[in-house]
């Protein structure tokens, strides 16, 4: 084996064994990677180096992460919600009830607290008279037409002990209507989860007290219910710390440490200060003036946020120290006491001049104490500070308030409450008689059809588009290569103009010229998606189309007339020769443009479609983080091109013919 | 059944290219019956193949009149029937190379005469059995060499049950040494007794199948006879001097 092959060699020195029909020898993959690797260049070797290296760390580093996360729409690796809302009309067993409140909480809580199911239900009333009675059913004749109504759904009827023949007046339960989350689904049934699940997790520590209660079930409703026991824990509010962003009568909102945002109402915050950076003066030393040569000295309290402050500080130029100040600098001595009391007390005696403080909840209560404990104290707060309105930090806590739930997790630490239980109906699919609406669940990895931005939109308008332009160019390509006069001319117009067209502007007309005027003339709402889907796929189609054409006019006239002669019709001809060689030869073109749109895909953006390109943008605007934000976007685009030029070249391999 | 299978009347053909017009068939009138085999000879550019395409309208006509087994080729609405009942064997053989050679055979059957897959498979492995070559049926045309690739698409051309068989200069492509296996399947065809018009200058297989020889020269035809005395005794003296040329 090892002789074979460097005869041939010796045979065929100097060509490249790829461009050589002769040499066949097969070659391993890795063989073949390591050929390549071994014939580039040295530069192009040391940039592949660094380039490993820059995308190693660049994608291990937390900020990385982020961006990747805000870019990719962040998919849970799967979910059972498969389908968001769900309506279905139909006739499930019901239990009717009455929206009577509204709380933080959603509406559907609310509701589930009432009642077993999710209702919404259409009552009708018609008047008749009783044509037939059955144990089960009324069937009543009224002017528009016979209707048998179900005993059991009827809610009203006049008068109530109509008999047979007798003229009433029935108002009954028509239609059902069923609201939730598909969760499954199978010949058979459907189970929808009309009330999701709801739980709390929060630190054992915030427990003030905790009660177990019994709630009695409802045996009218359900004789075989039994009744259940909560747990009714009072807790202490949360403390939340963060940094202000707005600030109103009603809201709040802050931005926390790992750049989330919580807005929070007012009515629920208990209090929240700003600290700040405060001193407290010795009386004396207020009055006397700091020259050159003297000396200040400060307190403040150890392992403290001012330890911290005070060490960020380059000079105290920064601290408005309220003392006067004679000519020149005066020397600043920081001196550590163990708390606030201390360093209080040591200004009060005068060993120091002035204590710095951060002046937050627990600080301000200890020297409002200190200070009504000693109200004689040689010491002079300061004026209160401006309350901060924006861009500082605060720790807010919120009113005490009461859960109620099963424990269905508990550590050293925390506690999960279960406060809401999910309600699942199975729905018989015979009985449905309408789907209303369905509109996909939770981006997961096992439900991509909820993902509907960053890399999946990108991939599922360029994966639609491109079907849609193959269609559009086979077929203009067809005409293009037809003999017909008024066909070639049409699809030479298409070409023409739709090729000199930018295809940002044919977006924009798909967008903002042909979609209203669909929407218009045939009541045809197109969602962003297909706007983009349809602008990209006619811009491609063109060049898709000139690409059909040039492959159909590679193959020899001879197979033509060769189908021909064998009888074929022209179009058995195309679609059984002509066609599946010139898809052969077209392959490597349109892989090239199935790739092309990939990138362009970036251009629906101007649609405002959450693509790839716009999350990046957000993130940059939102961050200032330009370099990390665009060039994720940037490795994220080649990624996706590099694995599906590997798929394209995987594809024209197979289709290669045996020689 | 005495009427001729192939009528040409009077048939013109010009072709109109940038260099002016070729009258590539000039007043051309042959008739061939069933069951008789005719060989054309005739130097390059003489109109033979033209003459060939025209039987099965590759090539329309200009003026004058084909039947052919009692249908006029005048429009193109008659035209795939005429093409199911007339087999044609290419120079250059037209293989369909995204196909093996049983896929060849099997395509036309299916799209054209509508057989089962069974059946269609069935008859071109008897047909690639009948050529001689039944062990490459799942050979692609690339792996079959320039016999055997002529050989599958004379089977190819069998599969739709045609009457008449047209062989436009099947060997003049081949290898000699291919030209024979190539000749011998024809041989066997005419002694089927199939209708079969062939462009070839083969003087061994004019000799040993056709019933009638044809020389054209200039798109008219100069004399025909039977092959024996056509090429030994030719009368005019352009037939001389081509035979001379090429014996």
């Amino acid at each position: 084996m090892p002789d074979e092959r460097m005869r041939t060699e010796q045979l065929h020195p100097p060509s490249d064994p790829s461009l050589d029909p002769l040499v066949q020898e097969p070659q391993r993959w890795t063989d073949r990677i390591l050929n390549w690797a071994a014939g580039l260049p040295w530069w192009a070797i040391i940039l592949a180096v660094i380039a490993i290296f820059v995308l190693y760390s660049m994608l291990s580093s937390v900020a990385y992460r982020r961006v990747i996360r805000s870019l990719t729409d962040d998919p849970q690796v799967s979910t059972d919600d498969l389908f968001d809302v769900v309506q279905i009309v139909g006739e499930p067993t019901m239990i009717i009830g009455r929206y009577t409140d509204e709380t933080r909480d959603s509406v559907e809580t609310v509701i589930a607290e009432l009642l077993d199911t999710v209702i919404d239900s259409e009552e009708v009333t018609r008047t008749g008279f009783i044509e037939e009675e059955t144990p089960a059913t009324l069937t009543i004749q009224s002017d528009e037409g016979a209707f048998t109504i179900p005993k059991g759904r009827v809610t009203e009827m006049d008068p109530p002990d109509a008999m047979v023949g007798s003229d009433v007046t029935i108002t009954y339960i028509d239609r059902v209507t069923v609201t939730g989350v598909l969760t499954d689904r199978n010949d058979k049934t459907m189970t929808v989860r009309t009330v999701n699940e709801e739980t709390v997790t929060f630190a054992k520590d915030r427990i003030l007290s905790q009660d177990i209660q019994t709630i009695a079930c409802d045996r009218d409703a359900d004789p075989n219910c039994e009744d259940r026991e909560v747990i009714v824990i009072q807790r202490q509010g949360e403390i939340i710390s963060g940094r202000l962003n707005t600030l109103s009568q009603t809201n709040m909102s802050l931005e926390l440490d790992d750049e989330s945002t919580r807005e929070i109402r007012r009515s629920d915050v208990d209090y929240f200060n700003v600290p700040t950076l405060t001193i407290a003066v010795n009386v004396d030393m207020a009055e006397a003036a700091v020259g050159e040569g003297d000396e200040v000295r400060l307190g403040f309290a150890k392992e403290t946020d001012i330890t911290d402050a005070l060490v960020e500080l380059e000079t105290l130029d920064e601290v408005p120290v309220p003392l006067r100040y004679a000519d020149g600098d005066a020397r600043v001595v920081l001196v550590p006491y163990p708390d606030i009391v201390a360093a209080l007390e040591a200004a009060d005696a005068g060993e120091i001049d002035a204590v710095v403080y951060l002046d937050d909840s627990l600080d301000r209560l200890a020297v409002a104490d200190w200070v009504d404990a000693n109200p004689g104290a040689n010491v002079m707060l300061p004026t209160p500070p401006r309350e901060c309105e924006r861009n500082c930090d605060v720790t807010v806590k919120l009113v005490d308030d009461e859960v109620t739930g099963t424990v269905i997790k508990e550590t050293d630490d925390e506690i999960t409450l279960r406060t809401v239980d999910a309600v699942y109906i199975i729905l018989d699919r015979d009985k449905i008689v309408d789907d209303r609406r369905m509109e996909p669940g939770v981006c997961a990895l096992n439900n991509l059809r909820g993902c509907d931005s960053g890399i999946f939109l990108t991939l599922r308008v360029t994966f639609m588009a491109y079907g849609l332009a193959l269609i559009i160019g086979l077929f203009f390509g067809l005409m293009r290569v037809s003999s017909n006069p008024i066909l070639y001319a049409i699809s030479t117009l298409y070409v023409e103009v739709i090729r000199g067209i930018p295809l940002l502007v044919i977006l924009l007309y798909a967008g903002f010229v042909v979609s209203p005027r669909i929407r218009d003339t045939f009541g045809l709402e197109l969602t962003d998606e297909w706007e983009a889907i349809i602008g990209l796929a006619f811009g491609y189609g063109a060049f898709i189309a000139e690409i059909f054409r040039a492959g159909i006019q590679s193959i020899s006239r001879g197979q033509m007339e060769a189908a021909r002669s064998l009888g074929m019709s022209y179009p058995q001809s195309m679609r059984y020769v002509i066609l599946p060689q010139a898809v052969r030869v077209v392959l490597p073109p349109l892989g090239n443009d199935f790739i092309a749109m990939l990138k362009d895909s970036a251009l629906i953006s101007v649609l405002a479609l959450p693509d790839l390109l716009q999350l990046g943008r957000l993130y940059v605007s939102r961050t200032f983080r330009a370099f990390e934000g665009y060039n994720t976007v940037a490795i994220l685009y080649l990624g996706m091109t590099l694995l599906l030029s590997l798929l394209v070249r995987i594809i024209e391999r197979r289709a290669r013919l045996p020689r | 059944m005495n009427e001729p299978i192939i009528q040409i009347h009077n048939v013109h053909k010009r072709f109109h290219t940038l260099r002016g017009t070729v009258h590539a068939l000039n007043d051309i009138s042959l008739d061939v019956m069933p069951g008789e085999v005719v060989v054309i000879v005739g130097p390059s550019g003489s109109g033979k193949s033209t003459m060939l395409r025209c039987i099965n309208r590759l090539e329309t006509i200009d003026g004058g009149s084909i039947v052919v087994d009692n249908i006029p080729l005048t429009n193109a609405r008659n035209i795939n029937k005429v093409r199911t009942e007339v087999g044609m064997v290419f120079q250059s053989f037209n293989l369909f190379p995204d196909r093996t050679a049983l896929g060849n055979v099997v395509l036309a059957q299916r799209v054209v005469r509508k057989r089962r897959r069974s059946d269609a498979a069935t008859k071109a492995q008897n047909l690639l059995a009948k050529v001689g070559i039944p062990e490459k049926a799942d050979a692609y045309p690339a792996q079959l060499s320039g016999g055997q690739q002529q050989r599958v698409a004379i089977a190819r051309a069998l599969a739709m049950d045609p009457k008449i068989m047209l062989f436009d200069e099947p060997t003049s492509a081949l290898d000699p040494e291919m030209i024979k296996e190539v000749l011998d399947v024809m041989l066997d065809l005419a002694k089927e007794g199939m209708t079969m018009v062939v462009v070839s200058h083969e003087m061994g297989f004019a000799r040993a199948a056709a019933d009638r020889a044809v020389f054209m020269d200039e798109g008219r035809i100069v004399e025909e006879d039977i092959p024996d005395v056509l090429f030994s005794n030719p009368s005019h003296d352009r037939t001389k001097l081509f035979l001379s040329k090429i014996l």
